[in-house]
């Protein structure tokens, strides 16, 4: 299988070294905006992987090439990449967004059509959050007759891109689904103590502009409820409304996620909660690599979704737990988390 | 010149108001019992 991965910032660069140790895959191409970026990378992972001018049109590239490529891997900021995937889909190309914001995700999930017409799989937003979020919410909701509410929370960040996104998000109003509607609620708004697993422990989180009610809803019909919050301290709360006042780390510190699916089993209501901790970027990128794989070995329908409605949660986050990825569930009080 | 001194001093006494509110925190309990298990080889088949 040869796999495209364009954009090698904090994660991409990670998806492209998982994808080349992994047997599988026989070749990689690393296309990105910078020369120098794309060519370092490419040379860093040895023969299987190869840089490639994409520009701004990286299926034309490929066929410029000549490279059979059977998927690719859009690693880029969120927002150049529903146009990315619709030329790659227009090429015959399985495509593995990591977009993370409302209206990129809103415009992928927007290409089901063309996604399905063609027999290609689109998977929308695998990164850690969303994405791991998406899988930890299906398994939760295997464990139910029925889910009736949905909770998710964030934690931290990866690389710049994932930062810039962070500030912006926490400016930028909420999307909660709630009684089988849609509402837009403000952002910093409606907080939360969760409590994320060791050693993060108890962080404030509030409304923000987070895509996971657009691909959690559609996966699970008849859910009422379903909300995102995110953490951040008193200054990311403070400062953002303004421009960022400094550069974004180029690589964040541990994240984490919490994933509260409350509903119905055996005729009683009980809630389950499930969690990760990992540094965002490198599990963004086995999420993202690992979904990959996935789509090329035909284990992913045809259409635009998130993972929740994509994949098989325990196999998934089987092979994520042996690529170091790990998942807990809070076992004892949850209702007075 | 009152009038404006009386505004400006509202707009000023609201504002400090909304960043007091805003960046208030604290609250929550934190869980009594119970902790977080990794999900390993049985719980992922």
């Amino acid at each position: 299988m040869k796999v495209l991965v364009q954009g090698v910032g904090a994660v991409g660069a990670r998806v492209a070294r998982y994808l080349v140790a992994n047997d599988d895959v026989t070749d990689v191409l690393i296309g990105d905006s910078s020369p120098r970026l794309r060519t370092s990378v490419a040379a860093s992972l040895g023969s299987r992987a190869q840089a490639i001018d994409t520009a701004d049109d990286p299926a034309g590239a490929i066929a410029a090439a000549g490279a059979d490529v059977e998927v690719a891997v859009l690693a880029t900021p969120a927002h150049y990449q529903p146009e990315l995937a619709r030329q790659l889909l227009a090429a015959g190309r399985h495509v593995v967004t990591t977009a993370d914001s409302i209206p990129a995700v809103r415009s992928l999930l927007d290409l089901d059509a063309e996604a399905k017409e063609r027999g290609l799989a689109l998977v929308v937003g695998a990164t850690f959050g969303p994405g791991l979020s998406c899988v930890l919410a299906r398994h939760a909701a295997s464990l139910f007759d029925s889910v009736d509410e949905i909770h998710v929370a964030h934690h931290g960040t990866g690389g710049p891109s994932c930062a810039r996104q962070h500030h912006a998000a926490l400016r930028g109003r909420g999307l909660d689904w709630r009684d089988l509607a849609w509402t837009r609620r403000p952002p910093g708004s409606g907080r939360e103590l969760s409590f994320f697993p060791d050693p993060i422990g108890g962080a404030d989180c509030y409304r923000a502009a987070l895509p996971d009610a657009l691909l959690l809803v559609p996966a699970f019909p008849g859910v009422s409820r379903v909300t995102a919050r995110q953490a951040a301290t008193r200054r990311d709360r403070l400062t953002a409304g303004l421009p960022m006042l400094r550069r974004p780390h180029p690589e964040g510190r541990i994240g984490g996620l919490r994933v509260e699916v409350r509903g119905r089993r055996s005729q009683l209501h009980d809630t389950v909660v499930l969690g990760a901790i990992d540094r965002p970027a490198v599990a963004a990128a086995t999420v993202a690599g690992l979904a990959a794989r996935w789509v090329g070995a035909g284990k992913v329908e045809p259409g635009a979704r998130g993972l929740a409605a994509s994949v098989d949660a325990l196999p998934f986050l089987h092979d994520l737990s042996e690529a170091g990825v790990r998942a807990a569930v809070f076992e004892g009080a949850a209702e007075s988390m | 010149m009152a009038l404006l001194r009386r505004a400006l001093a509202a707009v000023s006494i609201a504002g400090l108001i909304a960043i007091v509110l805003r960046l208030r925190s604290g609250g929550g309990t934190p869980p009594q019992s119970g902790g977080w298990r990794e999900l390993r080889g049985p719980d992922l088949r």
